[in-house]
């Protein structure tokens, strides 16, 4: 009995083993790196465009793109933009993507928020026991909203326009469960296009989106 | 059935033989003379080896302070290299180099400098970039003016995560005259890399 009993002990390791092993194999050969980064991006109802963008190639390297000048009708105008993206995975070393969005001098719905220098940094890492992403060297200069200065605005700051919607400066938005993933994307100015809904008394009873610029975007995810 | 096992008994030697090999160590390689000799990143072995990443640096001073951003004192850039061989000749590389420095645009625009081939890349053995260094470089163009087949050379370090604050870069085009080196042996993470602000390098062998 005890013999039988030793023999399906074994037979049992020798099925599930190679089962786990293979299952770790699996995740390390399944790394990936993603990137990408734009300038500007408008979409509204009429509208759709974004530019210039970037983003990384399935099997890593470098992807880039550029605007000297980026006009988008009258809600950005926006000069020496660059999206720069990098990454690679490796099944056993790990994975690394950084991507960036740099601009120059612009101007947002006439004149309602301006800056003159625009960087946006995503950098996502998973190797040497680390798995972490972060938005560090992202930055605005000289940057005004509705008239007021703005100085080195925290993460996800939110600003009322008042008959335009709001804007969300060094938006940040993580993904990934921090343990085998992670990712994360930065808007540096994201302003949401709203409109009044009315009740039937002409009373405003809420908002509705109805439109999104984006300036200085950078998103990397690894795994 | 007899030839084809004495035939598998003398090949296996012989494949082992020439795997081995290739993977060898090869002694020092010698980069182009492009620029002036350093007290760090002058002792170098061919090894197969990938430098990946990209971000950011405040030049000058090039320290992990981030300048104040109205200052535009700040350069950003991807860079990517490998060598799969370990004969110190690059077999994929790129690199895209923006100085947002207001003295240095160019034609009304920021400084930009685009490989257009990167021919030799060495890893560095006299560092102490804790996950790996190298020296590479190759031709490139300053897409500002379209000057074209200018040598260029970089110095990368990987000296750990996260990449801001440990990890280091540099560059060098002599043709223009232009550097962002920073030849302080006291500034981390070796000299002449500046410290990223932003961003992250990563170095790992190839096999």
């Amino acid at each position: 009995m005890k013999i039988d009993t030793m023999r399906r002990a074994i037979g049992l390791v020798a099925v599930v083993l190679p089962m786990t092993w293979m299952a770790g194999t699996l995740a390390a050969q399944m790394r990936a790196a993603n990137a990408q980064a734009f300038g500007v991006s408008v979409n509204t109802p009429t509208v759709n465009q974004t530019s210039p963008y970037a983003v990384l190639p399935t099997g890593g390297a470098l992807a880039e793109d550029q605007g000297q000048t980026v006009t988008v009708a009258n809600f950005v105008t926006a000069q020496d933009a660059f999206a720069i993206v990098t990454g690679d995975a490796d099944p056993t070393y790990g994975s690394n993507a950084v991507s960036s969005a740099t601009l120059g001098a612009v101007s947002l719905l006439n004149g309602l928020i301006t800056t003159d220098g625009v960087v946006a940094i995503a950098t996502s890492t998973l190797g040497d026991g680390l798995v972490a992403s972060d938005a560090e060297g992202s930055s605005l200069s000289n940057l005004i909203v509705n008239g007021t200065a703005v100085s080195d605005p925290a993460p996800n700051t939110r600003i009322d326009l008042p008959g335009v919607g709001y804007v969300v400066l060094n938006e940040q938005s993580a993904t990934g469960d921090g343990v085998t993933t992670s990712g994360i994307t930065v808007n540096m100015i994201h302003v949401v296009l709203q409109q009044p809904i009315l009740g039937v008394l002409g009373q405003v009873t809420g908002y509705q989106t109805v439109g999104n610029i984006i300036v200085g975007s950078a998103t990397s995810s690894v795994n | 059935m007899f030839k084809l096992r004495n035939l598998a008994m003398l090949t296996a030697p012989v494949a082992i033989a020439l795997t081995a090999w290739s993977c060898e160590r090869q002694s020092n390689a010698v980069a182009p003379a492009i620029g002036t000799p350093l007290a760090h990143f002058f002792q170098f072995q061919c090894t197969p080896f990938k430098m990946t990443g990209g971000g950011r640096i405040d030049f000058p001073p090039g320290t992990a302070e981030k300048n104040p951003p109205a200052s535009h004192e700040y350069e950003t850039f991807g860079a990517h290299v490998m060598d799969q061989n370990g004969d110190c000749v690059a077999d994929q590389g790129a690199l895209e180099w923006v100085d947002h420095r207001p003295e240095f645009r160019v034609n009304g625009s920021p400084l930009n400098l685009h490989a257009t081939a990167i021919t030799f890349a060495e890893q560095a053995t006299d560092t102490d970039c804790k996950d790996g260094a190298a020296h590479w470089g190759g031709k490139l163009r300053v897409q500002n003016t379209g000057q074209e087949d200018l040598d260029f050379e970089v110095w990368d370090c990987d000296n750990g995560e996260p990449g801001v604050g440990h990890d280091g870069f540099a560059i060098s085009v002599p043709a223009i005259d232009y550097a962002v080196m920073c030849p302080d042996p006291a500034l981390p993470p070796a000299e002449p890399t500046c410290t990223l602000t932003g961003g992250n390098r990563q170095f790992h062998p190839t096999h």
